[in-house]
């Protein structure tokens, strides 16, 4: 998943972002960040995601954890 | 539930839209949100365009216009109807009917069964099997089903969360019996404990309209709508609809025994690009099976979606021909429900704008 970090801190309006970095620290993680990152783990991995499964991932690490499982990757 | 039908159609279908466009980019100066932010949900969503109603226009007001075009152009006769259903969350009065209204201001004949339902982006579904089932009776032979909303007079122009989403319409589906005995499969279900993602607080007898209602409040991310507005909790619903409508298909397809290669159009409610996008994703259907644009043209009308994204995009290859139609709508209630069914030829198909 090249670039994963980089795609999520681009949603997020960050230069850079750490894969511990709590998501609910960031200002712009809002209702619209949830469905960008939904739209962009589909366009990107082929993995529907819902905003609910979102919900539980509080980290970076978290979601890329879960888009990895969810492809078998 | 499991639904059948036989021997029905529709025979013609007929939306009407105000001429009043509104564009996202003139929206977002009422937002509290900056400019980029905006035009990132613009992008996401895909949002552009959006016909409101210009003053104080009424459910009403849109159908009359509607039903005057088709008697006018002799696609429909003023006795031709037995029965008008109408389905609507945006009614002129709270009593009487707008049916009663409608009738009344057209002049239709007394020998009438009018019938008012509250339902929103399931509506033309439910319209439907209520059309469906009054044609048992011997005594009817054409129901007109309409579905109309003028929501954007009870939406904040402030709150980008649902304002830039709304679109008023109608539209003017006549059903009637057919010679066609081919099973017509559907489905429906309701959960009344998730009633408040969509809702306006205010205004019936639990809470009536008063300066109290009508202050503005924040929804914590900016969006300000006060309780008389409607208020649309929009990640619950996003989850809703991934949740619920794919198995919903699968249930219908396979209570029909028939596969996804056997649907030529998906002709679902249309809540904006981004969620259908995303169904399409889930089912495996190819966008173009799925059309999507409605909402980034007219604004999505709760239950005249499904007719509009009918007659915008079907309407040279209904009056002449017919395909097997996978319909469905979900939203307030909540309620969600599909239908198979063969659509067309149809003896109209027409969109025309209210001015």
């Amino acid at each position: 998943m090249e670039g994963f970090y980089e795609k999520i801190a681009e949603i997020l309006e960050v230069d850079t972002l750490n894969a511990s970095d709590e998501l609910a620290d960031f200002p712009e993680w809002d209702s619209l960040s949830v469905l960008s990152v939904i739209a962009m783990i589909g366009a990107n991995y082929g993995v529907n995601l819902t905003a609910s499964d979102l919900r539980g991932a509080a980290t970076a690490q978290a979601i890329r954890d879960l888009v990895a499982r969810k492809s078998g990757r | 539930m499991n639904l059948t039908f036989s021997h029905r159609r529709i025979s013609g279908l007929l939306a009407v839209v105000p001429a009043n466009e509104r564009s996202f980019v003139e929206d977002m100066a009422n937002f509290n949100s900056p400019p980029a932010r905006s035009l990132k949900l613009m992008k996401v969503m895909g949002y552009d365009k959006h016909r409101v109603v210009d003053g104080p226009v009424c459910a009403s007001d849109l159908v009359c216009f509607g039903m005057e075009h088709l008697f006018a152009s002799g696609a429909l006769a003023r006795d031709g109807c037995d029965a008008l259903i109408v389905v609507t969350q945006s009614p002129d009065y709270i009593m009487p009917p707008t049916s009663s209204v409608i009738q009344g201001r057209l002049g239709l004949k007394q020998d009438m069964f009018c019938l008012d339902i509250n339902q929103g982006c399931a509506g033309f579904l439910i319209g439907l099997f209520q059309a469906f089932s009054l044609l048992e009776q011997p005594a009817l032979r054409k129901v007109a089903l309409v579905n109309v909303d003028v929501m954007s007079r009870k939406t904040s122009p402030r709150d980008r969360n649902s304002y830039p989403l709304i679109g008023d319409a109608a539209s003017i589906a006549i059903v009637e019996r057919s010679q066609d005995g081919t099973a017509i499969h559907a489905n429906l279900k309701m959960d009344g404990t998730r009633r408040d993602a969509l809702m306006i607080p205010a205004g019936g007898l639990r809470l009536p309209c008063s300066p109290e209602t009508a202050v503005m409040e924040d929804d914590g991310e900016n969006n300000f709508r006060a309780k008389d507005n409607l208020r649309m909790d929009g990640s619950a619903v996003f989850n809703f609809v991934q949740v619920e409508v794919p198995p919903m298909i699968r249930d219908l397809l396979q209570a029909a025994q028939a596969g996804m290669e056997d649907v030529d159009y998906f002709l679902f409610h249309q809540p904006n690009r981004f969620m259908l996008h995303k169904l399409a994703d889930q089912m495996n259907v190819p966008y173009e099976k799925m059309p999507s644009n409605i909402v980034e043209l007219y604004g999505n009308s709760s239950g005249v979606t499904i007719p509009m994204a009918i007659v915008h995009n079907l309407r040279e290859r209904l009056l002449t021909g017919s395909i097997q139609a996978c319909l469905a709508g979900f939203g307030v209630g909540l309620t969600w429900s599909s239908m198979l069914m063969r659509l067309g030829p149809l003896d109209f198909c027409e969109l025309i704008d209210y001015k």
